[in-house]
C-alpha cells in the first residue's frame, strides 16, 4: 500500500463564436461634447472581464486614456445587439464589433479636428487623447477641444457603429467536395500537463501541479486571461476527480440532491498552477485575440487520467476518477481483468489543412478524400 | 430585536427564528451578503457578527440580538474602499463577484487576528469559501499582499505569474 506519482499530458483545440445561423454583435461608440466617450454593447459581462476587455479596445483603438471609457450594457431595450457571452465569443466577436466602430470614431475625431487645424486629415494622429500633426507635434488639439467643435461648432455628433457576424460555416459541395468558405473563425490550441499522487489504498487521486498552455491569440489583458485559466484550470480539476457532468442537461433529474453532495472544488484542493500564454493572432479577432472561455476546463481530466495511469499502470475511462473508480480498477487489474484504454479513432493531422483551418482569410482547401 | 448593521441601529421585525442573512437582505435590503446555498455550504452570505465570520445563512436573527453586524457595504465605499477591498481590485481576485463580498469579510476578520501571508494559514481560514470563477490563486495573492500591509495602485492591475510566448504571424 503506497501512494504513487504520475505524470500526464492532454492537448486540445477549440473553436471560438458559433458557426450556424450567424452570431451577430453591435456596439455603437458616441463622444460627449467633452470627449469622454460612451460605447454601447449588449455583451452581458459574467465575470469573463468583457466590459473591461471592450473599453481598453475602444481606448486603445481610439488613442484615448482608458478612464474616458465609459461602457453601458445595462439595459437591453436601448443596447445594439449581442447574441451573447457563450461560444468564447465575448472578446472575439463583440470586442472586434466594438474595436470596427472605434476606428469609426477615431476618422470623425480626425476629419472634424482636420477642419479646425486646417490640415489633411491624413497627416494627423491621435496620441494619448489628442490630435497631433505628424512630423509637426507642435501642432496638436486636444480631443475635449474637437469634441466641443464638433457640438457647437459643427453641428455634428460624432459616433461610430461596429458590427460583427461571423460567416456561415462551411458547406461543402457534395460534387466537387470543395469547401468554399472556411468553417472556423479562429481555433485555439491549449495543453495541460497535470502531476498527481494516487494512494492505492484509499483511491483518492491528489491534483499536485497543473502546468497550462494556451494559445490566447493576444493576451489584450493578460492578468484576466490568466484568471480565466486558472479558474478553468480548478473547474477541469473538478471534472477531473470530483464533480459529475450530468449528461442529460437541461433535465433536472440528474442533479445533486443538496449543496453538500456536488463536490466542486475548494480552495484545500488547489494545486500549483503555471501558466503559458501563447501569442499566435488571429485574423479576424480584435488585435488578434481569440477565445479561450470554454476550452479553459477542458485538457485537465484528460491530463489528469493520463496521470494516473503513468502513476498506477489503470485507464480510468470514465469521470470523475473517484476513488471508488480507482480501487475498482486496481483489482481488475490485479485479477488481471482490466481492460485497456480503447484504441478508437485514429487521427490524421495534416499541416497545411491545420493551418488553413485556423482563421478565415479567405484561403479556399480542398477537403482531402 | 435589535441589531447594528454598519454601524446604523435597526429595529427588527422578522421573526426570532428567520435566518440574518434573510433579515439583511428582505428586510433590511442590504444585498451585499449572497445566498449561495443557504445550507451553510459556500460561504456567500458570510457576515461579521461582532467581528466573527458568521454563515448568515445558518444563524437565526435571535443569537444576533444586540450585536453588531458588518457586511461588505460595511468595509468601505467605492471612494475608499478597504485596504483588502483594494486587494481584492488590484490582484484580479473577483470574476463575477458572486462569492466575494463573503471572501472579503473571512478575510478581514483573518487580517484583523493578525493573519500572516502564508498561504496555507489563509488557505485555512478562507478554506470553506466556495469560489467557481477564479480558482482561488488570486484571491490568495490578493490577502497574502494585503497582509503584508502593500499598497495598490488601482490604476493598475498587478501583473500575474503567467509567461507569455508570441509567435511571428497571424494565423
Ligand atoms: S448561503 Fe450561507 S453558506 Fe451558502
Ligand atoms: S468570483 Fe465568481 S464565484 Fe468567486
Amino acid at each position: 500500500m503506497a501512494k504513487h506519482r504520475g505524470k500526464g499530458i492532454a492537448a486540445i483545440e477549440y473553436p471560438t463564436g458559433m458557426n450556424q445561423n450567424g452570431d451577430p454583435s453591435q456596439c455603437w461608440i458616441k463622444v460627449k461634447p467633452d470627449g469622454r466617450i460612451d460605447v454601447f454593447a449588449g455583451t452581458a459581462d459574467i465575470g469573463n472581464g468583457s466590459k473591461t476587455i471592450q473599453a481598453q479596445i475602444v481606448a486603445e483603438t481610439i488613442g484615448v486614456p482608458y478612464d474616458w471609457i465609459t461602457y453601458d450594457n445595462s439595459n437591453t431595450d436601448s443596447s445594439p445587439v449581442c447574441t451573447g457571452t457563450f461560444a468564447s465569443r465575448a472578446t472575439f466577436v463583440a470586442g472586434k464589433a466594438a474595436e470596427k466602430a472605434a476606428l469609426q470614431v477615431k476618422a470623425k475625431i480626425l476629419e472634424i479636428a482636420g477642419k479646425e487645424l486646417e490640415i489633411d486629415p491624413a497627416d494627423l494622429e491621435i496620441i494619448d487623447g489628442e490630435v497631433v500633426a505628424k512630423g509637426a507635434p507642435q501642432t496638436r488639439m486636444s480631443i475635449s477641444d474637437v469634441a466641443a467643435a464638433a457640438t457647437w461648432g459643427h453641428g455634428e455628433l460624432i459616433t461610430g457603429t461596429g458590427a460583427q457576424l461571423k460567416p456561415y460555416a462551411a458547406i461543402v459541395d457534395p460534387e466537387t467536395g470543395r469547401v468554399d468558405s472556411p468553417p472556423h473563425s479562429a481555433i485555439s490550441y491549449a495543453a495541460c500537463a497535470a502531476e498527481v499522487e494516487v494512494d492505492d489504498e484509499t483511491g483518492e487521486v491528489r491534483v499536485l501541479r497543473l502546468q497550462q498552455c494556451y494559445d490566447v491569440g493576444r493576451a489584450i489583458n493578460p492578468t484576466q486571461v490568466e484568471g480565466q485559466i486558472e479558474g478553468g484550470a480548478m473547474m477541469g480539476l473538478g471534472l477531473g476527480v470530483l464533480e459529475n457532468c450530468y449528461p442529460y442537461y437541461p433535465s433536472v433529474e440528474h442533479r445533486g440532491g443538496a449543496f453538500g453532495s456536488y463536490l466542486a472544488p475548494g480552495m484545500e484542493e488547489m494545486p500549483q498552477i503555471d501558466t503559458i500564454l501563447i501569442e499566435n493572432p488571429s485574423q479576424d479577432g480584435p488585435y488578434g485575440a481569440k477565445g479561450i472561455g470554454e476550452m479553459a476546463n477542458n485538457p485537465q481530466p484528460p491530463a489528469i487520467a493520463a496521470a494516473v495511469y503513468d502513476a498506477i499502470g489503470v485507464w480510468i475511462t470514465e469521470l470523475p476518477i473517484t476513488p471508488e473508480r480507482v480501487l475498482r480498477a486496481l483489482e481488475e487489474k490485479a485479477a488481471g481483468k482490466h481492460e485497456p484504454r480503447r484504441e478508437g479513432k485514429k487521427v490524421v493531422f495534416d499541416e497545411e489543412l491545420s493551418v488553413n483551418t485556423v482563421s478565415s482569410g479567405g484561403i479556399r482547401f480542398e477537403v482531402p478524400a | 430585536m435589535n441589531i447594528v448593521v454598519n454601524g446604523t441601529a435597526h429595529a427588527i421585525e422578522s421573526g426570532p427564528l428567520t435566518p440574518l442573512l434573510d433579515v439583511l437582505r428582505e428586510e433590511l435590503e442590504i444585498t451585499g451578503p449572497k445566498a449561495g446555498c443557504h445550507q451553510g455550504g459556500c460561504g456567500a452570505c458570510t457576515v461579521l457578527v461582532d467581528g466573527e465570520p458568521r454563515r448568515s445563512c445558518l444563524l437565526p436573527v435571535a443569537y444576533a440580538d444586540g450585536a453588531e453586524i458588518t457586511t461588505v457595504e460595511g468595509l468601505g465605499t467605492p471612494e475608499s474602499l478597504a485596504p483588502i477591498q483594494q486587494a481584492f481590485v488590484h490582484h484580479y481576485a473577483a470574476q463575477c463577484g458572486f462569492c466575494t463580498s463573503g471572501m472579503l469579510l473571512a478575510a478581514q476578520a483573518y487580517l484583523d487576528g493578525g493573519g500572516t501571508d502564508d498561504p496555507e494559514a489563509i488557505q485555512e481560514a478562507l478554506g470553506g469559501h466556495v469560489c467557481r470563477c477564479t480558482g482561488y490563486a488570486k484571491i490568495v495573492d490578493a490577502v497574502a499582499a494585503a497582509a503584508r500591509g502593500e499598497s495598490f495602485d488601482l490604476t493598475q492591475t498587478a501583473v500575474g505569474k503567467y509567461t507569455t510566448v508570441t509567435t511571428g504571424g497571424a494565423t
